[in-house]
């Protein structure tokens, strides 16, 4: 159990992970839509390519870190099954403190000028000029940023913080 | 810092292993424990890793990654939904007539499947769900119910328009770029609908191989009447619609007139309205079904972010140069080159899963192997049969190991290693005539993307332009 802040920033990521889940719905949508779109109504496919690029970064910044919270990652546990519990959640902090914390904290710090600049000048996609491409960008930022704020839940409370 | 190159991949090898950490947590551990030693030993400009958010903006903006979401969505509505439980009936009831009925029905709907769920991982648990119990109950021995589901759960690497078969097609055309601007060929890149044409042929041949062999294997099993109740005519229904549909989606998507991100749509699109009018689809399946979706995204967007991380450093030390040299030195001309590449893809397999091979060691290796084996069409194919054998090799496969976990019932390495050998001696029937007949992966396109073999001197050469690699003398 967390309490305090941490408790606060868990339900907080565990809230903004549920609005973003049906996320998936509207890009299947507007994905499927291109084709009717660009055969029949000859029309519209690429505002909706478009579209669905930014709902589809979102989801994905999001998706991360979902996928450590219910803990559905990929890996090859066969052999470290045989480690005891304890020594396996050691191993997972020792991991996010060296690997996932530096990385997310070097992406946000390296990435910040350019993503701030492109939401600043809430830049358009490029090939096509259609408003919303900040919003990819912006989204590389949420992700390290939801993947930090993780990591620090995980590392910080007693178990791990789902 | 070219050493790095071994070191590197066996740290990764090492962790993954010994740690049981997510693949994305060893990978970034990796790249960044190696990058700290470039930037020390003055091998890595800083300025390089900064690069790195750009490259994961490049991920959230790559047009094909759109269809991953959309495929794990139609994986997940198909393991809540009945429409596999329908299709196998229907398929139960229409060989009813032949002893081999459950087991041709099997393979038939992991034919069917396999393009929609994607990932191999997501076919074995829905066929496990629903086909395995019914194979039982038809009297289909527990090996061999085994047995089954792992192939069919395998049919998704070869059978298009997989996620697998996208992935590879991405990273394939990233190959194929670096190896053509390596020898100033002038060909055509390769784009996904080819490595979908190229796959096409061999992946039909093994389906009918494996249905042959299913056939023989199950005529001569005593006859017990599959445990199958009676399709409603409303099923029927469904499962023509389903069949059309889904083979539809199929000649639209090879014969190039509908984008793969589309097809995927169509399908997730369709799926849920099939929920919905059925009424299958209530608010807790759907909500089931969204947490797996982002759960699987999630995790499989880790991977990229890994590998992604991974590559970048890996090549900022010029790393690769040791495999280049070491693809450079293999015998046997291209397609010396081609089998022990191979072979080092299915090692991989035992202990990688398709995802990890074709973001992790497929642009490590591709590259100098398309420098000398020019076919990148044919390079695909065969890379595509040879992870769907290692996926069904007893004991470690992936697909073995994965139904193995999923089923109820408990069976010896020998007696699966039993039921398996058919249908692996057919595939590897399907890879040696294909290793052996290159144009049986451009029979659905023309042969333009067949470039001829270059010699030795020429490929050593190219591969220069890639990576400068060591001269001969001093490597030995």
């Amino acid at each position: 159990m967390m309490g305090g802040w941490l408790g606060e920033a868990n339900r907080a990521v565990a809230a903004l992970i549920a609005a973003g889940r049906w996320l998936v719905l509207p890009v299947s949508l507007l994905l499927f839509l291109q084709w009717p779109l660009r055969d029949l109504v000859h029309a519209y496919s690429i505002a909706a390519n478009d579209l669905a690029q930014w709902l589809f970064a979102l989801y994905v910044s999001l998706a991360l870190t979902e996928a450590t919270r219910v803990g559905t990652h990929l890996a090859a546990a066969s052999f470290a099954q045989r480690y005891s519990p304890r020594m396996r959640r050691v191993i997972a902090k020792v991991a996010i403190l060296l690997c996932v914390m530096p990385w997310s904290i070097f992406v946000l710090v390296a990435g910040a000028p350019s993503i701030w600049q492109s939401v600043r000048t809430l830049e358009a996609f490029p090939e096509t000029a259609n408003p919303g491409y900040f919003l990819v960008k912006a989204s590389a930022f949420l992700l390290a940023l939801l993947m930090l704020t993780q990591a620090l839940l995980d590392v910080l409370s007693a178990k791990d913080a789902r | 810092m070219e050493w790095a190159g071994f070191p590197m991949l066996a740290a990764v090898a090492l962790g993954l292993v010994a740690t049981g950490l997510p693949a994305f947590m060893v990978l970034i551990g990796v790249a960044l424990f190696f990058a700290v030693l470039g930037l020390v030993a003055g091998a890595l400009p800083y300025p390089v890793l900064t690069a790195l958010p750009f490259r994961i903006i490049g991920l959230l903006e790559n047009d094909l990654l759109q269809a991953l979401p959309l495929y794990v969505l139609m994986g997940a509505l198909l393991n809540r939904l009945p429409l596999a439980d329908i299709l196998f009936r229907a398929g139960s009831a229409l060989f009813a007539r032949s002893a081999a009925a459950p087991l041709l029905s099997a393979i038939g709907l992991g034919a069917l499947l396999a393009p929609m769920n994607g990932s191999v991982g997501a076919s074995a648990a829905t066929l496990s769900r629903v086909v395995e119990p019914r194979l039982l109950a038809s009297g289909v021995s527990a090996p061999q119910g085994v047995a089954l589901v792992a192939l069919a759960s395998t049919l998704g690497v070869v059978v298009p328009p997989s996620l697998v078969l996208i992935l590879l097609g991405d990273s394939m055309l990233r190959a194929h770029t670096e190896a053509i601007n390596a020898t100033h060929l002038a060909a055509r890149v390769i784009n996904t609908q080819d490595v979908f044409q190229g796959a096409l042929p061999p992946a039909l041949l093994f389906l009918a191989t494996a249905i042959a062999v299913a056939w023989l294997v199950g005529r001569g099993r005593s006859s017990r009447l599959p445990a199958v109740s009676r399709l409603r005519a409303g099923e029927w229904l469904a499962a023509f619609v389903a069949l059309t549909a889904i083979v539809a989606l199929l000649v639209a998507v090879v014969s190039g007139h509908l984008y793969a991100v589309e097809a995927a749509a169509t399908g997730a699109v369709a799926l849920f309205a099939f929920g919905l009018i059925t009424r299958h689809l209530d608010g807790p399946i759907l909500m089931a079904a969204l947490r797996d979706t982002m759960g699987i995204t999630g995790a499989l967007f880790a991977l990229f972010v890994g590998a992604t991380t991974f590559t970048l450093v890996f090549r900022a030390l010029s790393a690769d140069a040791p495999i280049a040299a070491l693809i450079a030195a293999i015998p046997g001309g291209p397609a010396g080159a081609a089998v022990a590449t191979l072979v080092l893809l299915g090692l991989c397999a035992l202990v990688l899963d398709a995802f990890e091979i074709i973001l992790v060691i497929i642009p490590l290796v591709m590259p100098p192997l398309l420098v000398r084996v020019p076919d990148a069409v044919w390079l695909a194919a065969l890379t595509l049969l040879a992870l769907q054998t290692s996926f069904l090799l007893p004991p470690f496969g992936y697909a073995v190991m994965t139904v193995r976990t999923l089923s109820a019932q408990r069976v010896s390495d020998r007696a699966l290693t039993r039921a398996l050998l058919p249908f692996l001696a057919a595939q590897l029937a399907v890879l040696v005539l294909t290793v052996a007949f290159p144009a049986l992966t451009h029979l659905a396109q023309p042969a333009s993307l067949a470039a001829t073999p270059r010699s030795d001197a020429q490929v050593r050469e190219q591969l220069e332009n890639i990576v400068p690699i060591a001269p001969l003398e001093d490597a030995k």
